[in-house]
């Protein structure tokens, strides 16, 4: 018996070391596109895209200085700033709402239209690109702002399936008891429901952030030819597409830039991720 | 501090499944009230409709002098308790007990007073800072109950409220929650699945079964007068053993013969005297319910009583104080399948038994239940609906019981003789014959007389309490049966007269006065149209059909009015009749009509023939949808 217990514990052993070796290959593969992005960030000397070396010769902060004096990438940062957090609140809210509704109201037509949902859902928003374009020009709001907002924002609702099913989580009984207590449905939503539901909120408000932060396809469609509106993911792509700019040092630039965005959604998830527990649910209910 | 009253109450689901049907109670203020039965028998339902949470199908429902049928949960003064507690996992124990306190927005101290006042009677002070999932089952479940008993409801509502909680916790707080309903004086409804619960804390019991009420009473009379097999089985352990057998009466015994065994047992008819006399033909197989108490197997017991059967030990169960026997009546039989012919016995006697020995087991038929096979319906009611007894009918006189009356012009019939079946309704108190009365008892509300006329026993119902040794009775022919040689000689009126009818909207033109000037304008009506003609309906009576089968439903679906012969008359308009004949039963007088294909009775004083109009009268009348056998209004 004595061996026995000793090979279990043994293969244990193995099994992990072999789990996280692949676990530390597979990181080293994500991570070393994001690590060479920081170390050219700091390249001293003006070469461009071809240089065959990576550490630079020259250690230096110029391309950050250059990257807020030279170009329009504050502006660039400012425009795309300002629409993921608008989409973000707008999004969230839209999603919440739709979400409570589907998993808690029945009426007719409830099943169909969550399908339909799911159904277009799954049509990659690009399909209908032209034809939004050519609405968005109709009215007017091409090159601006508000425009990209508004193809952002609209079909949010269709995001609800998760949000949902964290919903369906939620005991019934809970929205009945308060019910009961003198709450209206939307004091049930606000004062029950909201507090319980902080780990989908934030993963709401991460998907709706992200998102429009890196859009490019859209925004490359909506503000063509308007380097004022431009969004990051747009301007930084316009650099790459002149090989001039590229030959001109433009590369280390870009890399700057890269870090620069990546900063927000880095941040937003550490500072959001302590209310990702699990378990808040906990004692509501018999579990 | 509220009664409660639910009447004709149904739900019926999208899909048609029928939850709860016809669902009839008036619950008085301060009862605790059990609803009980297995589940899926719709039981909970009610209380979810009681409470707001679901839509009630049809019927109206009372909280207090309002009907409360469309009011929003918050709005009805009440309280719940949920099975799974939900509790407000976010909120400490405080503010789930004062989340509805501040809801209505009572001032800051009021509600502190109040919190702390529900969790000093509970017993959870020390915790009112902790969140739910610290505290453990029990602990959860007297937040809950505070949560309820804080806002000083009309009705409080609990939906399984210990059923998560284990055996020795469950028998703590069943004494608690009885306490506490004694200190808070207020109505409590609660649901269970558990007859000792039901048992132990209800003032009235509700047994429920596949959406029907199966009988509503104390908990000492579901135990001694169960109303069918369901009820009897189900409250009680272990459970009433069933046999099937048939009861034959002769002269003054009856000899109940057990079917799949040669057993058989002759005893007095006196025991058996309420049994409808229809199955004491020897034919008809009922269901001979006893008790595992009611029977005996010690042996003073055995040698003093007449009804003796052997039984055949399988196995047994001891308990510590009693110990259930096992067996079977039927030599050949197992004892361990639940069959016609096991049998349970509670013996107290310390006998030490064997399996395959065989004893003799007294039964107690004082203490027997006879249930219909088909039906399921007690035989044996507490209140005998008929009494059945041998007449004579000779040159127009009722010859019965060594009285005599005359018949009356309506019931006339040639010489016979026969049976006669008097409902104990139609025994009316203040006639002409004397009898003596043995005893007067109050069951549910009416009293039941047991009178004595020619020496043999004879029952009546009142509703009011007979004191007077010698009381004067009557008979009200107008429900009596006699038959001869297996025809029907006279049979009852119906009690109710029915005419097809459909809700309509009519569209009129009338002259309105709007501002001192007559104006012409369009009047929309609602009412029923019963054969050509039209009724309007109060506001109060549309309510209930729309709600009861919506606004599309409401003009397509087939009625049934009903309305009793008292509360119909002829008049100039109304529904077009033919009249046939008056009936004279003596002291009234009733017009027999032909209303289409139904035959319809009016009282009346008057004769008349030909074609007429009767008019029901709107305060009395009822409303059924026909297909779903629901009754509206």
């Amino acid at each position: 018996m004595k061996t026995k217990y000793r090979s279990k514990k043994g293969a244990e052993r193995a099994s992990l070391v072999a789990i996280y070796a692949v676990l530390i290959i597979i990181s080293i593969i994500w991570l070393i596109p994001f690590l060479l992005l920081i170390i050219l960030s700091f390249r001293g000397e003006t070469v461009g895209m071809s240089a065959d070396y990576i550490f630079p010769k020259q250690w230096s902060f110029n391309n950050y200085v250059k990257l807020f004096t030279e170009t329009q990438f504050l502006r660039w940062y400012g425009n795309t700033l300002l629409v993921s957090v608008v989409v973000t609140i707008v999004q969230t809210i839209i999603i919440l709402a739709t979400s409570y509704a589907l998993s808690r109201l029945r009426f007719k037509l409830r099943k169909p239209l969550m399908n339909l949902m799911l159904v277009l859902g799954m049509f990659p928003g690009f399909l209908s690109m032209t034809a939004v374009y050519f609405v968005l020009k109709e009215i007017n709001l091409t090159q601006n702002l508000f425009g990209l907002i508004l193809v952002y924002t609209a079909s949010s609702a269709m995001q609800y399936y998760i949000c949902k099913g964290f919903f369906d989580t939620i005991p019934k009984s809970l929205d009945e008891a308060a019910r009961i207590d003198g709450a209206s449905r939307h004091t049930v939503f606000f004062k029950v429901i909201l507090p319980l539901a902080k780990p989908i909120i934030i993963y709401t408000v991460l998907q709706a952030f992200i998102a429009p932060w890196g859009e490019y396809m859209f925004s490359s469609f909506v503000m063509l030819g308007d380097p004022d509106h431009f969004t990051v993911a747009v301007g930084m792509k316009s650099w790459l597409d002149s090989s001039q700019l590229m030959a001109e040092g433009y590369f280390s630039i870009f890399c700057a830039a890269a870090v620069i965005v990546s900063i927000p959604i880095t941040a937003l998830f550490i500072w959001l991720q302590r209310y990702y527990v699990e378990g808040i649910t906990g004692g509501s209910v018999k579990g | 501090m509220a009664d409660v009253s639910l009447t004709h109450i149904y739900k019926v689901y999208p899909n048609g499944t029928k939850a709860v049907n016809d669902f009839n109670m008036q619950i008085r203020d301060k009862e605790f009230i059990v609803f009980v039965g297995p589940s899926g028998c719709g039981k909970s339902t009610t209380l979810r409709m009681i409470a707001g949470l679901e839509d009630i199908s049809a019927g109206e429902l009372k909280i207090g002098d309002l009907i409360v049928n469309d009011m929003e949960p918050k709005d009805r003064d009440i309280a719940m308790v949920f099975q799974n507690y939900a509790l407000y996992p976010h909120m400490t124990v405080y503010e789930n007990i004062a989340f509805g306190l501040r809801l209505r927005k009572l001032p800051k101290d009021e509600i502190h007073r109040k919190v702390c006042e529900a969790a000093e009677i509970l017993g959870i002070t020390e915790y009112l800072n902790k969140k739910p999932k610290e505290m453990s089952g029990g602990q959860r479940q007297r937040v809950a109950l505070g949560r309820a008993i804080v806002r000083e409801p009309k009705v409080m509502l609990l939906d399984e409220p210990l059923s998560n909680l284990d055996a020795k916790l469950r028998t703590q707080m069943r004494a608690e929650i009885g306490k506490l309903h004694a200190r808070l004086k207020t109505t409590f409804i609660y649901v269970t699945h558990d007859q000792v619960e039901a048992m132990t804390m209800g003032t009235r019991i509700v047994v429920m079964k596949d959406g029907f009420v199966q009988q509503i009473d104390t908990p000492k009379n579901l135990y001694n007068y169960p109303g069918n097999k369901f009820v009897a089985g189900f409250i009680g352990t272990p459970q009433m053993n069933f046999f099937e057998g048939t009861l034959l009466k002769k002269g003054d015994n009856v000899l109940i013969k057990f079917e799949y065994t040669d057993a058989q047992i002759t005893v007095p008819y006196s025991l058996l005297y309420k049994a409808k006399p229809s199955y004491l033909d020897g034919q008809k197989v009922v269901y001979i319910g006893l008790r595992p108490e009611d029977i005996s197997l010690a042996p003073e017991d055995v040698k003093n009583n007449k009804a003796v059967v052997k039984v055949v030990v399988s196995h047994k169960e001891d308990l510590g104080s009693e110990t259930l026997v096992y067996g079977d009546i039927n030599p050949d039989g197992d004892g361990y399948v639940e069959s016609s012919t096991r049998i349970i016995i509670k013996d107290n006697s310390g006998r030490d038994l064997q399996a395959g020995d065989v004893v003799e087991a007294a039964l107690n038929i004082e203490r027997v239940h006879l249930f219909d096979k088909e039906t399921e319906e007690s035989v044996l009611p507490r209140v005998p609906e008929y009494n059945y007894l041998d007449c004579e009918v000779k040159k127009g006189k009722l010859k019965f019981l060594g009285a005599e009356v005359e018949l009356p012009e309506a019931v006339q019939t040639d010489d016979l003789k026969g049976e006669l079946l008097l409902p104990t309704n139609a025994v009316t108190l203040g006639g002409n014959l004397q009898a003596e009365l043995v005893s007067c008892e109050e069951i549910n509300g009416v009293y039941l007389l047991s009178l004595t006329l020619g020496g043999k026993r004879l029952y009546a119902v009142s509703h009011e309490a007979v004191e007077k040794k010698s009381v004067g009775i009557g008979i009200d022919f107008k429900k009596i049966t006699v038959t001869a040689d297996g025809e029907t000689k006279i049979s009852p009126m119906p009690e109710l007269n029915c005419f097809d009818c459909k809700f309509v909207k009519q569209k009129t033109r009338e002259e309105v006065e709007v501002k001192g000037k007559l104006k012409k304008k369009k009047v929309v009506r609602f009412g029923f149209a019963a054969h050509d003609a039209f009724f309007e309906a109060s506001d109060e009576m549309s309510q209930k059909i729309f709600a009861a089968l919506g606004i599309k439903g409401a003009h397509t679906t087939a009625l049934r009015m009903e309305c009793d012969a008292y509360h119909l008359a002829v008049s100039e308009n109304g529904i077009a009749a033919e009249a046939l004949e008056t009936l004279d039963y003596g002291t009234e007088k009733f017009l027999k009509c032909k209303v289409g294909e139904n035959t319809v009775y009016v009282k009346t004083d008057t004769d008349y023939s030909g074609n007429i109009c009767l008019l029901p009268d709107f305060e009395h009348i009822g409303i059924v949808e026909i297909e779903r056998e629901i009754k509206i209004i």
